[in-house]
Formats: C-alpha cells, structure tokens, sequence
C-alpha cells in the first residue's frame, strides 16, 4: 500500500490505538449514544399508546419502536463532533503540527471519526441486542430496502459530518464554537427526526426540516431502515437529495477551508 | 539562487484589547476595541542550501511568525517569499513533503501512545519507502539514543526525551529545510548539548538548510555562522557573529590573574574595570587599543595570565536591544541599530 490509502490506514490504525487507551471513555459514550433514543422510545410510545388510534406521526408503538431501534443505529454511524473540538485546536493553536502535515487536517478528523465508531462497536452492539430484545421491534423491511438504507446510512454519516466540519471552521473566526456546537447538535435533533419523526413535527417545523439537510442525515436512513420509506422512487429521491447535499458541503467546505487557513493565526506556539 | 528568499514580509495581526477589571470588561460586551501589531515589517533576507542560520530576538520580536510564515501555517499581510521554489503558504502537498518545523512548544506526537506510533504515522503520510524509513528511523534512533524510550508512552517522557522523540519525527522524512522554533526549551543542559550536537550532524550529513530560533546563545553560537537578528518586526542585523560582535560591541575583554594585589588606578587608563577581585580583574578596552594595552599591561604589571576575548554573545545582543529600546525612547543618541539596518539594506 503506497500513497493517500497508505497515510488513511496509518491514521486509522493510530486513532483506533487513542482510542483503545480510555475504554471506560468510550463505553461512556457508547452508553449516552443509547440513551437518548431509548428516553425518546418511552415518550413516544406511551404518547401512542394513549392516543385514540393508537399512533403517534402515523406509527403504533411497534412501529415507533422500530424506527427508535433505526435512529439508535444511525445516530451512533452518523455521530460527529468536530464542532465541540475545532475551538480548541484553533485556540490554543494545536492545529499547527497538522498544518504541517502534507494531507489535509480533515483526514486526522475522519479516521478519528472512523476510529471511534469501530470501537465503540464491541459496546453498543450488545446494548442494541438488549433494547431489541426488550422493545422486539418489528421489521417489516424488504431485501431492497435495507440494501439502500445501508447506502443511505453512509451518505447520511457524510453529509452530518461534512457539515459538522466545515460549521466547525466558524472556529477560525469566533474562537470559541460551544454554543454553536449547540445549536448545530439541537438542529439535528429537531429536524433531522430524531426528537420526534418528522411526519410528527407541527407542520412549519416539517416544512423548515424539508429545505434543510439535517432529515437526510437521520430520519431519511432511519426511515428506510425501518421500512417506513415504501417504494423505491422515494427511496431513490432521498439518496439524490443525500448525494446533492452531500456534494454541496464539499464544496462549502473547499471554499470555508481556504478561508479560514487565510485567517489562522497559529497562536502559542 | 538562495534556497530561502524572503522579501519584504510582513505580518499585522488584529488583536483585540482592553482595560482590565469588571467595567472594562463589561464595556467590551457592547464595543471591542482592537489593535493592530506589526509582528512583522517589511523583513528581507536570503538563506542558501546548507546555511544554518540563527534568528535571534527577544520574546515577540516576530522571529516565530516569520517563520510560520516560511512553514506555510501563517499567510502573510505582505510581500513575499520563495522556499525550494515554492510559496510556502500555498501550501503545496509537494513543499510540506520538503520542508519540517519543529516547535519546542508544540507536540507532533501522539500524547497516549509509543512514539514508535507517532513515527509511523509520519512514515505513512510522507509516503516513506518502507526500506528508507527504517534506515532513517535507525539512524535517528542512534544519533538521538532513544532507543530504550519507543515503546513509552509519549506523555510519560521525560521534556529532553520527548524532545529528542520530537525531532526525530521531525526529520523522518528528511527534510531540505528545517525549521527549529526553540529547539532546546526546558531541557538542561547536557541535553541542550546532544540536541545541538546532532543538529550539527544532521546538517553536515543531509546538507539541510536550517533556521533556527533559540533563546540560548550557546545554540546560535555552536551552529550559527550567520545570524538574522531582529526585533519588532524590523531585521536590525544581518551577517557572522563576529561581524555583530565587532559591530555592536566594539571592544574586548581582557582578563587578567596577578600574581599580587595592584591598585585599581593602575587600569584606569587602559579601560573600563568591569570587575576587579583581589588578583583577578576584568577589563574592557575599545578594540583598536587592545594590542597597546595587553603590551603595557605585561610590561608593567606582575601578570601570572592574560587572556583576550570577545565580549560574550548575550552582552552583544543585550546592547542591540538595549540600544533599540533607547532609540525609541527617543534619547538622541546615534543608533547602532540604524547602522546595523543601513548595513543590511
């Protein structure tokens, strides 16, 4: 191996080694990353349980728990934070010694990103196995869609990522991001289906998550996943707009890169 | 053609400021108030393959920025610069795979892992033949003697062996140039020695071009034969050590051990007496008279030894910038800063 995959494979192999490091760390994420859909199960099966037909956003509480179980999943293949991390880099100037590095700070990022969702795997497969077997969703899913929804996931996981980053870069210029690592982490939960499916949001919320990316990060591969999405023509717009949005924060982030290397200031050190 | 060609660079940046305490503090909520500082102004210089160049300064001259500059991480606000042929801060896969800054202050290695880990990483980004790594890293290895710390973690280092591990991954990749920000910070000075010994060695066996900024003259002294000095932005110097020494301090120290008590007035009219403890006495005469007065010195005093020397290093630069900050406090006295910088123009 020679070249750009040999420098991804290092990468990779060093971030995975990090990781490997604080084990306690990771199972602790791995944990938050199943609680929050599991908070979100409760609420929206009792909400459907207590309805008058027994739905909630056109679900029965099967049919939320299995989008749940969907969210669960694509909420730890999708994670990205690069938002709570860049300030620091940038503040105090610890992005210097990547700088320097003939390959483009994003790759570090990446296979960090990567690395996490390896490890993290040996923790949360068997804390899905749990939920599944407590909440027993059901999967009526075909063959078809859980081909697509496979390739959805990794576009969804592009797309929350390639926008975690270059919103990140704000970095360059506002030097501290938490607040905006907020905002950016509340707006994935709102509209991108994971507070609530989007069919459930009040309809000036669902016409808002309609013109944003964040759906197609999350719901739209859960939904698949799920079986929520019926025909492949639906399924085969959402991968388009997918691959659309995922084409247009490459290219912002190009053009926010280049800006923001302009403005860095490389301080202490 | 100089490897390194730098022409009139300079870097302001935009600092934001105010007065300390809570009302300040709360204006500053409604209207900020910035500053602009002049790191760096207008510096000109030129560096050719296999100089090793020392950049001297005292803290926030503008000697790191010039050279995040160089290393491509700072874009500047003017002028212009040529490394190996290349812009540094177009950032070019093909100048970064040339060129290494190590910055004492700032690590490139993994912090959690062996730094075997961090090298490599190294290895594989800069696309090292396999073989060629190994030959490099052993020979590092060796130069550096770190063997017995690879299979530490990073953080458990020791500053000199972290230090030594630091460079090492710096010059994996053999580097034409080389930029050492502070190569010798917090480590003592038996190491300071190893560190610049093999800098030495480093640039005698790779022909590397380096710069390197250190606030330990011993380093300048011991690499350097040429020095940039500069101060506020602006290149107050530019030649040997020898040349700024006979430039800035132009006299020498004689030092003398008697075989009896003397009067001091005995010296007086030789130079100035810069220490006199029982039978041991300094002096400091102008250069030209040097050789007048050593001759009248042994021909009239009970002199055990003499040596003649030039004023140490740290007293040169001391009067470049004492020299300096009188200069703006507008004294009026005749500037050999101005000199110094006629001379570089």
């Amino acid at each position: 191996m020679s070249g750009f995959p040999r420098a991804f494979a290092a990468m990779l192999r060093v971030n995975i080694a990090n990781m490997i490091q604080y084990r306690a760390e990771i199972l602790l994420w791995s944990v938050w990353g199943i609680v929050n859909p599991t908070v979100l199960y409760v609420m929206w099966a009792s909400a459907a349980g207590g309805s008058d037909d027994g739905t909630v956003a056109g679900l029965d509480r099967n049919g939320v728990a299995t989008y749940y179980f969907s969210i669960m999943i694509v909420g730890h293949v999708t994670a990205a934070w690069d938002v709570y991390e860049m300030s620091y880099l940038v503040r105090k100037g610890s992005l210097s010694p990547q700088l320097l590095r003939p390959i483009l700070p994003i790759w570090n990022s990446i296979t960090g990103n990567l690395a996490y969702k390896i490890t993290t795997m040996m923790f949360v497969l068997p804390m899905w196995a749990v939920f599944f077997f407590i909440v027993r969703p059901h999967f009526s899913t075909q063959p078809w869609q859980f081909g697509l929804a496979a390739v959805a996931l990794v576009l969804g996981a592009v797309l929350n990522y390639m926008m975690c980053y270059t919103v990140a870069l704000i970095a360059f210029w506002a030097t501290k991001l938490d607040a905006v690592g907020e905002i950016y982490f509340g707006l994935c939960m709102m509209l991108g289906g994971r507070v609530a499916p989007i069919a459930g949001l009040p309809p000036v919320v669902s016409e808002l998550a309609a013109v944003l990316p964040f759906q197609w990060m999350f719901a739209f591969p859960a939904e698949l996943l799920a079986g929520i999405v019926t025909t492949p023509q639906e399924a085969m717009a959402g991968l388009g707009m997918q691959a659309a949005w995922v084409a247009l924060t490459i290219i912002l982030f190009n053009v926010v890169w280049r800006a923001a290397i302009r403005r860095y200031s490389a301080v202490s050190g | 053609m100089p490897q390194i060609a730098v022409e009139q660079l300079s870097k302001v940046f935009k600092v934001p400021e105010r007065e300390g305490g809570f009302i300040a503090s709360m204006g500053s909520l409604f209207r900020r108030r910035y500053r602009e500082v002049r790191a760096v102004a207008d510096v000109s210089f030129g560096v050719e393959a296999g100089e090793i160049v020392g950049f001297l300064g005292p803290n926030g001259a503008g000697k790191t920025t010039t050279l995040k500059m160089l290393s491509g991480l700072l874009f500047p606000t003017g002028g212009k610069a040529e490394v190996l042929g290349h812009t540094p801060w177009k950032r070019e896969s093909a100048y970064l795979r040339r060129i290494s800054m190590l910055m004492g202050q700032r690590s490139q290695l993994q912090w959690d892992l062996p730094a075997m880990d961090s090298f490599q990483v190294h290895g594989a980004i800069y696309d090292i033949p396999k073989p060629q790594f190994q030959q490099t890293l052993d020979e590092l290895i060796e130069l550096l003697d770190i063997s017995s710390v690879l299979k530490k973690q990073v953080r458990t280092l020791s500053l000199g062996e972290r230090m030594k591990c630091e460079i090492c991954v710096s010059l994996l990749h053999r580097p034409d140039v080389l930029f050492l920000d502070e190569p010798t910070i917090g480590v003592d000075i038996e190491m300071q020695a190893r560190i610049r010994r093999f800098i030495g060695e480093y640039n005698a066996r790779y022909g590397a071009t380096i710069i390197l900024t250190s606030h330990y003259m011993a380093d300048v002294t011991a690499l350097c034969k040429r020095i940039v000095v500069i101060d506020h932005g602006k290149l107050l110097f530019d030649g040997s050590l020898a040349e700024l020494s006979t430039r800035m301090a132009p006299f020498k120290v004689i030092k003398i051990d008697l075989d009896r008590p003397v009067d001091d007035y005995a010296f007086a009219a030789l130079g100035d007496v810069m220490s006199c403890d029982d039978q041991k006495v300094v002096l400091r005469v102008p250069r030209k008279a040097a050789s007048t007065a050593t001759a009248k010195l042994l021909n009239d005093l009970p002199i055990l030894d003499l040596t003649i020397e030039d004023p140490p290093i740290e007293d040169v630069i001391a009067r470049v910038f004492g020299t300096r900050e009188s200069d703006s406090a507008g004294d009026g006295k005749a500037s050999m800063a101005e000199a110094t910088t006629r001379r570089v123009k």
